[in-house]
């Protein structure tokens, strides 16, 4: 492999040019058939009523139907309006509590950061579906426990979640740790020696947080907080759960219901859809003005040590808000599951009810392992999680790699094309890999593979945006050095990029698995009783109104997310400790 | 000792006799032979999966060489799957169960010809083609939570009152599936054409799905549901405070369309795992087990509270069903104010 790097090496002959031509039509090549082709399914279902596969693209006849039909809809505005504020409110809310914990763990001397960074994640490994089931147990203005225990204590306050501003919390919590991720990953990498400028210059903590830090970590900022927005617009169990009895309707509950009412309207919920996409491609533009033509670099060739402010007796305020958080964020949720689980059923007379120890039992537990299909899931799950956190993770370096390090003809194509999945709804994703990949020779359909080819496509931009903080931050000089000792390009990224690049890699795959883990859209239409996964079990469980077994195969999905990534965790601090960039 | 021997031999041969006679009611021993060979079948169900799974276990207690792999999935998106699947030359379906027959019927060329042995006992008007057969049938009471509600609800024409406005009655919206248009064309053609303007004024809580619908009820987020009536035994297995009566003027039923596809690569073992799913042993399990309904003419068993004297059973007439569909879910939507 060679490509034409900016700083490229004299030899400048064919046989280069070739390769670097032939690097970028593979490239385009996986790209046409992972995001373009299933993405024209989608597009002439949206144009028309056909449906690719069964009526055949010779009865393909184009027509703007659907779109007058969606864009002339007061709904469809309304339901446009309820989601663009609870995204923005919900991204507004996901950047101050992401970024704020992100500084407290990687740049303060705050006690217990490791056990705090850890448990921070947590919600990330939640399903939405189950994020939504257990607010409405706790945030419900009739029989929510949080108004039954401020009853019982003789509080006159009353929360109800049924609202706009409930919509708005729950996605500003669920979606800190994705601002989280990126941010924490890129203060880690920082140079110190810019906030101690800053500082020797006479600037205040406070200032130099705000005029130095978070300035230059804005690549970070700004790509979690896309990732966080464009993910919440494609979120459907939490407005599902909070929404329904306050009649709030956003996009994707509208598309849900164009799909799951029969007969299934797909060529409206595409054209719907393509509502959605336009808005992120909104965003992702302005995201790429944003960042244009400055410069983040903080990885340099210069050893340095990640510094730690000394808060002082400050340090107990800012533990106490992690408290807080985890408290809201993780224990309030976590035990409104545990109730549900062990509860025989969810009606509490009053306070006294909840912990009436007669009404709780195994039974939810019995019976999801009595379920032959529950270990099944659980297996698949695992084996289509691995497949594509390494498959998809070496997909999006080399992807990653060639947009940000290098200067070949056609990188900004394949920025594009490995942007475009994230503006497609899950909800209709599902049945565009289904019509374009169903005729595939070869057995593919109803195999692991093709579920793991459907996530790699799908979240290919959570990926590909995860590792560009990564390369952004990495100084060109340190490639320019290893070029001058006589290293290839492929020996370089292999001992100065990847190490280097190496916590941003794991928390890639990490953040990849845990979608994968999560995804329904897709599994919904390509997995069959052998390919079971674990969120369509999980959609079976509630579907059939047991909130119950709900809970107690989200608590098992959740533990066994927590373990593994708990692993994953430690291997990729492992990694950053010995790195070559803090060796110097 | 000749006697003991003797009588043990008897008893052989009349367990063995009563085991073949048993099975012969699922079908000739040559399908069954042929079933057993091919070992395995595909079921495509839009159907409960908890519910399935019970019935595979039962139907495999009496046929375990046969395995069933289930692939269940929501309305919409298993009719979508099941007709791309089946133009790509890739449907592995051999049996295929939906509760929608309007949308069953439509694809009635994708199925083989096929009937149970028992087809003479089920009801005609509960089946909408030859090749279609109702082995699943389930049915609307009204159910209420037991601990909140001191004046519960007696019948349809209830739900119209006074005292239940405000929020405490909830329920599935028609537009939902075929289900919910059953519930809804019931209220309309039986009830009054005044029905639904009348229940709406009292505010009523609208949800997706049964799953949430039922969840809310017996956390108390809403007191009163029309729900179907096997959701609501479930709840009441687990001991919820949930009541439910079966409205004196009627019972609107759903009988689920199921066939064997065309395409199917282990057709014996789909034809016998349908008729064992139709025989009266396969019906007499999923009425008292899993409180379904049955389709047959002389049921082999009833629901709890269900007097076969006073029920009328409600099953819409087909041809109203497609064509009245469209213009009156429209009606439904602006009289009950929910979104399109």
């Amino acid at each position: 492999m060679a490509l034409d790097t900016a700083q490229s090496a004299p030899d400048r002959g064919i046989g280069r040019r070739l390769l670097t031509a032939l690097w970028v039509g593979f490239l385009l090549l996986v790209l046409t058939f992972l995001v373009i082709y299933p993405m024209t399914m989608l597009l002439i279902g949206a144009v028309s009523d056909v449906n690719p596969v069964v009526d055949g693209l010779a009865n393909f006849k184009p027509s703007l139907t659907n779109f007058i039909a969606v864009v002339g809809n007061p709904n469809v505005h309304s339901a446009l309006i309820n989601t663009l504020v609870a995204c923005t409110g919900g991204t507004v809310l996901a950047v101050i509590i992401g970024l704020t914990f992100s500084w407290i763990v990687v740049r303060t001397n705050t006690p217990c950061k490791g056990f705090i960074a850890a448990v921070s994640m947590v919600p990330l490994f939640v399903p939405p579906l189950v994020a939504g089931v257990a607010w409405t147990i706790l945030g419900s203005p009739k029989t929510g426990l949080i108004n039954t225990a401020l009853k019982w204590i003789g509080l006159d306050w009353r929360v109800d979640f049924y609202t706009m501003w409930g919509l708005i919390l729950v996605f500003g919590i669920y979606y800190a740790p994705y601002v989280y991720m990126f941010t924490a990953s890129a203060l880690r990498n920082m140079d110190p020696s810019l906030e101690e400028a800053s500082e020797v210059a006479g600037a205040s903590a406070f200032r130099t947080l705000f005029t130095v830090t978070f300035p230059l970590i804005m690549p970070a900022i700004v790509s979690g907080m896309l990732l966080s927005f464009v993910v919440m617009l494609g979120i459907y169990g939490i407005p599902a759960a909070l929404g329904a009895q306050a009649d709030i309707s956003v996009l994707t509950t509208y598309i849900w219901k164009l799909t799951s009412w029969t007969p299934p309207l797909y060529s409206t919920a595409a054209a719907v859809a393509i509502i959605l996409m336009v808005v992120t491609g909104i965003l992702v533009w302005l995201q790429q003005k944003a960042l244009t033509g400055r410069a983040y670099t903080t990885v340099a060739g210069k050893a340095f040590r990640p510094r730690s402010l000394n808060l002082g007796p400050w340090r107990w305020l800012t533990f106490s808000l992690a408290l807080i958080y985890l408290f809201v964020v993780v224990v309030l949720p976590t035990v409104a599951l545990i109730i549900a689980s062990f509860r025989n059923f969810m009606f509490f007379k009053d306070a006294a009810s909840v912990v009436d120890m007669k009404m709780y039992s195994l039974k939810h537990y019995y019976a999801i392992f009595d379920n032959p299909l529950t270990l099944r899931s659980i297996w698949n799950t695992m084996k289509v999680g691995i497949l594509t956190a390494v498959v998809g993770g070496v997909l999006s370096f080399a992807i990653g790699y060639t947009i940000h390090r290098t200067q070949v003809a056609g990188r900004r194509m394949i920025d594009v094309l490995s942007t475009l999945p994230v503006a497609i709804p899950g909800l209709v994703v599902g049945v565009a890999y289904l019509w374009a990949w169903i005729g595939l020779p070869g057995g593919l359909y109803g195999t692991i593979t093709i579920l793991s080819l459907a996530f790699i496509a799908r979240f290919m931009p959570d990926t590909v945006k995860a590792l560009s903080t990564s390369f952004l931050q990495i100084h060109k000089e340190l490639e320019e050095a290893a070029w001058i000792c006589g290293r290839s390009l492929v020996g370089t990224i292999r001992t100065i990029v990847l190490p280097l690049a190496a916590p941003g890699v794991i928390a890639s795959m990490t953040l990849l698995f845990v979608l994968a883990i999560r995804e329904l859209g897709s599994s919904l239409f390509l997995s069959t009783s052998d390919t079971m996964v674990m969120a369509v079990l999980l959609l079976d469980f509630y579907d059939g109104g047991n909130i119950g077994k709900t809970a107690a195969f989200s608590l098992v999905q959740t533990l066994l997310l927590a373990v593994l990534i708990g692993l994953l965790n430690w291997i990729s601090r492992e990694v950053a400790q010995t790195g070559v960039g803090r060796a110097g | 000792m000749m006697k003991r021997l003797l009588g043990a031999a008897a008893a052989v041969l009349s367990m063995a006799l009563g085991v073949t006679g048993a099975a012969a009611q699922f079908g000739p021993p040559e399908l069954i032979e042929a079933a057993k060979k091919e070992g395995k079948l595909v079921f495509y169900t839009a159907n409960f999966a908890e519910v399935e799974i019970e019935v595979i276990r039962a139907f495999n207690k009496r046929f375990p060489e046969i395995k069933v792999e289930m692939v269940r999935a929501p309305g919409g998106q298993l009719i979508t799957r099941f007709k791309t699947e089946a133009a790509a030359n890739k449907l592995i379906a051999d049996v295929m169960s939906h509760s929608d027959r309007g949308l069953m019927l439509e694809l009635k060329d994708l199925f083989q010809d096929y009937a149970p042995p028992n087809a003479a006992d089920y009801r005609e008007d509960a089946r909408v083609h030859p090749r279609l057969w109702p082995a699943i049938t389930v049915g609307w009471a009204i159910a209420y939570n037991s601990a909140l509600v001191k004046n519960p609800p007696k019948s349809w024409m209830d739900l119209t009152k006074d005292e239940y406005k405000g929020k405490i009655i909830g329920q599935v919206v028609a537009p939902s599936g075929g289900t919910t248009w059953t519930r809804a064309m019931f209220e309309r053609q039986v009830l009054g054409e005044g029905y639904w303007a009348k229940q709406a004024a009292l505010g009523i809580v609208h949800y997706p799905s049964g799953a949430p619908a039922s969840d809310s009820l017996v956390r108390g987020e809403i007191q009163i549901a029309p729900l179907l009536y096997n959701i609501v035994y479930s709840k009441q297995k687990d001991g919820a405070p949930i009541e439910h009566v079966f409205g004196p003027e009627g019972v609107p039923i759903i009988p689920f369309a199921e066939g064997v596809p065309a395409s199917s690569k282990n057709p014996n073992a789909a034809k016998l795992f349908i008729n064992w799913r139709l025989s009266a042993e396969g019906q007499k399990f999923l009425v008292e087990q899993l409180a379904h309904l049955s389709s047959m003419k002389t049921p082999p068993a009833y629901p709890k509270g269900w007097d076969p004297a006073k029920m009328k059973v409600w099953l819409p007439k087909f041809d109203e069903f497609e064509k009245l569909r469209a213009g009156w879910l429209d009606e439904w939507n602006k009289t009950y104010n929910y979104r399109q």
